[in-house]
């Protein structure tokens, strides 16, 4: 179980608050996807629950544990980050998914890391790749890979922002299923951003609506309602349902 | 083939491409030994080397080639791996032991030593007359070192006030640099001619000042520095993800950049303090070896280390065999040298396919 109450976020001294006070709460092995504008402070939510960023107050909890007060080495056993701008060195795939391990090994990788690793490779379908350079690959095996070695990092907790961005629909679809999958299969609890409202609704199972710092709205698929995107997007949409699908049209200024 | 298996071939062709490199600076420096200014024949030099030869060959053997060819692979090592942290902590492809303006500091402390105090110009002959016979040789070292260093300070201690940002690094440093480099303007301005000229070539490499003793500092700086580098390999190629990514990763990314530029820092400050500038080896040489083997640092700091030395040696072996009895600068000759295969490295159409 996530759960994240009342944190609290400015950038420095006198900047504006970013977060003020948001709280929302995930079961475990759930995709719980976070909503809003841009600029409404959904990647820096991520940052604060990833350690990236040092939240004035507040408390993220996962399972019994406070992720605020560990050490930056105990929580990446529990947290991985699937960032927006997925970088690599000149590294090989295999190296790549290695650099996961570094919290578990620290300074020198050992058999087991190995193990781990090609495991992870296999369970993917990215064995072939192995010994690539992950900078010569499609965006889509980059964002597989970055998932890998988010994997290998063996976390309860994934964060992805937003996992789809510079995606074609294919490697859209790859990268949801694969990510659904971690959280049925390895019961890996999910927190994700996006963009797209019907992507949104097919991939997710608890929605969060961030607006001025807080999480105005949470529920499961039937929080999602013309009336809170309207409050939350300023845009007026209808909401069809096709084969018992739920799907958003439409999208005017209001 | 598994990938496992795939992956211990490939480490057998890392291992394969160090030791080739290995051996190469060891055949470079016996080269090194061998060869001079002085004519020697190769049979004089064995006899020196076994303490046999006359006095005249002994003293060229062990107190002139062996410390020079020694100050070569220390310098040239720590030089270029300084480069390839610097460029891998700061996330800029120009880094170089330049960056932090470190070497226009020490620039700065040797002529006011030269310039301002007269002093400490003893050690490489030539100019001695014009200055005080007391001075101690090592004075321009200690000075070039301590500006080197209160310079470095500076600027990390500006930035961990301010977030520890790359750019910042960079931009502070250039700043800083610059400062320095016009300080060093207005002094030369009020220089005397002798004055002048000792100062200017003093900023100009040179590896025939070193003795045992600068061998042996410049040694242990370099030596512990590359430990502290090797160990963080892992760490390294984390930051190659991004700042944020490899905090999520577990790695202590302000703490590895702080200390992995003091060392670098340090390096650099006691290699110009000792030898003067020698540019372009810490952008060289890393460069070479990522366009060639990747960013992987269990394999990038080896052979910048060993590629590092060998162009220095090549550079100080040119040196001192283009026209005999006068010696080039060794910092001109590394630029001479490496910079036409360095711009062909570069433009290269191959890409990089392996890693």
């Amino acid at each position: 179980m996530l759960n994240i109450q009342n944190l609290s976020f400015r950038y420095s001294p006198g900047a504006p608050q970013v977060l003020q006070g948001a709280s929302l709460s995930l079961e475990r092995g759930r995709i719980g996807i976070v909503l809003g504008k841009n600029g409404s402070g959904k990647t820096t939510l991520f940052k604060n629950l990833l350690g990236i960023h040092r939240p004035q107050s507040g408390k993220v909890e996962l399972g019994k544990t406070n992720l605020l007060k560990l050490s930056r080495k105990e929580r990446a056993r529990r947290i991985a980050y699937v960032p927006q701008d997925i970088h690599f060195g000149a590294l090989t795939v295999f190296d790549s998914v290695l650099l996961g391990r570094v919290s578990y090994f620290g300074l020198r990788s050992g058999k087991e890391d190995y193990i781990a690793v090609e495991k992870i490779l296999q369970d993917m379908g990215l064995e072939a790749l192995a010994l690539r350079n992950v900078e010569e690959l499609s965006g889509g095996e980059r964002q597989k890979i970055a998932i890998a070695r988010a994997m290998a990092q063996e976390p309860q907790l994934m964060v992805f922002d937003e996992p789809t961005g510079n995606l074609d629909i294919a490697n859209e679809q790859l990268i949801l299923t694969e990510a659904k999958k971690l959280a049925r299969e390895k019961n890996i609890t999910i927190l994700s951003s996006l963009h797209d409202l019907n992507q949104a609704l097919h991939f997710g199972d608890r929605f969060f609506f961030l607006k001025n710092g807080v999480i105005k709205y949470a529920g499961d698929q039937s929080c999602v309602t013309p009336e809170v995107i309207r409050d939350v997007f300023d845009i007026d949409v209808r909401i069809a349902e096709i084969d018992g699908e739920r799907i958003i049209l439409g999208g005017t200024r209001k | 083939m598994t990938a496992l298996a795939e992956l211990q071939k490939r480490n057998r062709i890392y291992w394969t491409v160090i030791a080739v490199l290995l051996a190469a600076v060891l055949a470079m420096t016996i080269v090194c030994i061998f060869a001079g200014s002085s004519s020697m024949t190769v049979g004089q030099c064995l006899q020196a080397l076994a303490g046999v030869g006359t006095d005249a060959h002994n003293r060229i053997v062990w107190n002139i080639r062996i410390p020079r060819v020694l100050a070569a692979l220390i310098a040239g090592a720590g030089l270029s791996v300084s480069g390839l942290i610097m460029q891998t902590t700061l996330n800029n492809a120009m880094a170089s032991p330049s960056t932090l303006g470190v070497s226009n500091a020490a620039v700065f402390g040797a002529n006011l030593s030269i310039i301002g105090f007269a002093g400490g110009f003893l050690s490489t002959g030539g100019n001695a007359a014009n200055f005080a016979l007391g001075a101690n040789p090592y004075a321009t070292s200690v000075m070039a070192f301590l500006f080197a260093t209160v310079s470095v300070l500076l600027i990390l201690g500006l930035c961990r006030l301010r977030s520890f940002s790359p750019n910042v690094v960079v931009l502070s440093g250039m700043a800083i640099g610059s400062v320095w480099t016009a300080a060093t303007t207005v002094l030369q301005f009020y220089a005397t001619d002798a004055g002048l000229s000792a100062a200017v070539i003093w900023s100009f490499g040179d590896l025939g000042r070193a003795t045992y003793k600068t061998d042996l500092i410049m040694l242990a700086v370099v030596a512990c520095s590359t430990v502290f580098f090797l160990l963080n390999s892992w760490k390294y190629n984390a930051i190659l993800s991004g700042e944020a990514t490899a905090k999520t990763m577990g790695v202590d990314v302000d703490r590895v950049r702080f200390l992995s530029m003091l060392l670098a820092s340090m390096i650099t400050a006691v290699c110009v303090a000792f030898l003067g500038v020698i540019g372009f080896v810490g952008i060289i040489c890393p460069h070479v070896t990522k366009k060639l083997l990747g960013q992987d640092h269990r394999v990038t700091v080896p052979v910048s280390i060993l590629s590092g030395s060998l162009l220095l040696l090549l550079a100080d072996t040119l040196s001192r065999s283009i026209g005999s009895g006068t010696k080039l600068p060794v910092g001109a000759i590394t630029s001479l040298l490496g910079a036409p295969f360095f711009v062909a490295i570069i433009f290269s159409r191959k890409e990089n396919r392996r890693c």
